[in-house]
């Protein structure tokens, strides 16, 4: 059986959300016609709450919760899947300017994975940062479809994921309660825990998925200079 | 007139569009006393590595308060917060759309929390931020 999963999503633990769990989680149900996701996994900004249990908003919505974090570092932000103690205990989870190679490297030997997110956006994504330093090792997905890309970063990604081979994730790295999966990942088989989302990650099949609703395009906007001058 | 018990989760306000021009924004910025070249001078913005001319994020902050004080009407609601998050400027001489989705409401205390945006032509959100909404 199938089950699609938001890979990114902050909720109001993270300190530029706006979006309680629960409202998520109602707003899911309401749109599940439009975003036929099975859960979310929350990964807040630079923390890990391992002691939060989410078992009775669960139940209560039909849906999953799990639990990653993203993180900052030198080639830009990263989401961490399948994190222990032992993980946070190696690593920082605050500093902002922790070692990419290091962090894939190690995560992966204690059981995680870590999948660079948003690749395409300035500052913050891979394909800047390999524009000026060699690519990393030992990168297996990335991001491609992120709800909150502008303009062209999602191609840029999808280029990379081409050019590299790396496997493509989506999420909606929602920080507003309306706009939880409006990306998400489609994977082949059953997805039940974080322990069983790594495994598939790095082992099974899966796609990004894209719910975002088609606009109806917006007239171009008419500079002032000709307004003025053709009344 | 909107009443309290009518009010949904998901009901939405606008899309409102909003061509905002260059003379609006420069305007809105000497009003305020905020006359400062990134407000009213393309050239002067882009010295300091802006794109052109951005309105004010006061002025962001008030078309999404006007947003959601339409949508309150006559019913006697009040506006109680509006909080946003700037993630990319907002230019002039574009088409800006004004979102807004309610996303709870709270029956004890006849509260309405909405999330609000400002998005551009091409559906990249510029500001977003959340709302609430007191009834009486």
């Amino acid at each position: 059986m199938a089950t699609i999963l938001d890979l990114h999503s902050h909720s109001e633990a993270s300190e530029d959300s706006r979006a309680p769990l629960e409202a998520y989680l109602n707003w899911i149900k309401l749109r599940h016609h439009e975003r036929p996701v099975d859960g979310i996994v929350l990964t807040e900004h630079r923390q890990f709450n391992a002691g939060a249990d989410y078992r009775a908003l669960e139940d209560k919505f039909g849906l999953m919760v799990l639990k990653a974090s993203e993180v900052e570092t030198d080639y830009g932000h990263v989401l961490v899947f399948g994190v222990t103690g032992e993980m946070t205990r190696r690593f920082d989870f605050a500093n902002v300017r922790l070692s990419a190679q290091e962090l894939i490297d190690e995560v992966a030997r204690m059981g995680g994975l870590a999948v660079p997110c948003h690749p395409g956006r300035p500052n913050v994504g891979l394909c800047e940062h390999y524009g000026a330093k060699p690519p990393l090792n030992n990168v297996v997905a990335v991001e491609v479809l992120n709800g909150g890309s502008r303009k062209g970063e999602d191609a840029r990604s999808m280029e990379l994921v081409r050019r590299y081979g790396y496997r493509a994730v989506g999420g909606s790295d929602s920080h507003l309660v309306s706009l939880i999966a409006l990306c998400a990942t489609r994977f082949e088989a059953e997805v039940r825990s974080i322990d069983g989302l790594v495994r598939e990650l790095k082992e099974g099949k899966y796609e990004p998925v894209d719910f975002r609703p088609k606009r109806k395009p917006v007239p171009a906007a008419v500079p002032d200079e000709v307004s003025h001058n053709g009344g | 007139m909107m009443k309290f018990d009518a009010v949904k989760i998901g009901d939405t306000l606008g899309p409102q569009e909003i061509y905002l021009s260059k003379d609006q924004v420069r305007t809105y910025a000497r009003t305020c006393g905020m006359d400062v070249p990134r407000f009213t001078d393309d050239a002067a913005a882009r010295a300091e590595g802006l794109p052109g001319m951005i309105a004010p994020g006061n002025m962001s902050l008030g078309m999404l308060s006007r947003l959601v004080t339409d949508w309150i009407g006559s019913s006697g609601a009040r506006l109680a917060r509006l909080g946003t998050t700037y993630r990319q400027p907002v230019q002039p001489d574009h088409t800006i759309t004004l979102n807004g989705f309610v996303t709870h409401v709270e029956p004890a205390e006849k509260r309405v929390d909405i999330d609000v945006w400002i998005e551009n032509e091409d559906a990249e959100r510029l500001v977003i931020g959340t709302a609430s909404v007191e009834f009486p």
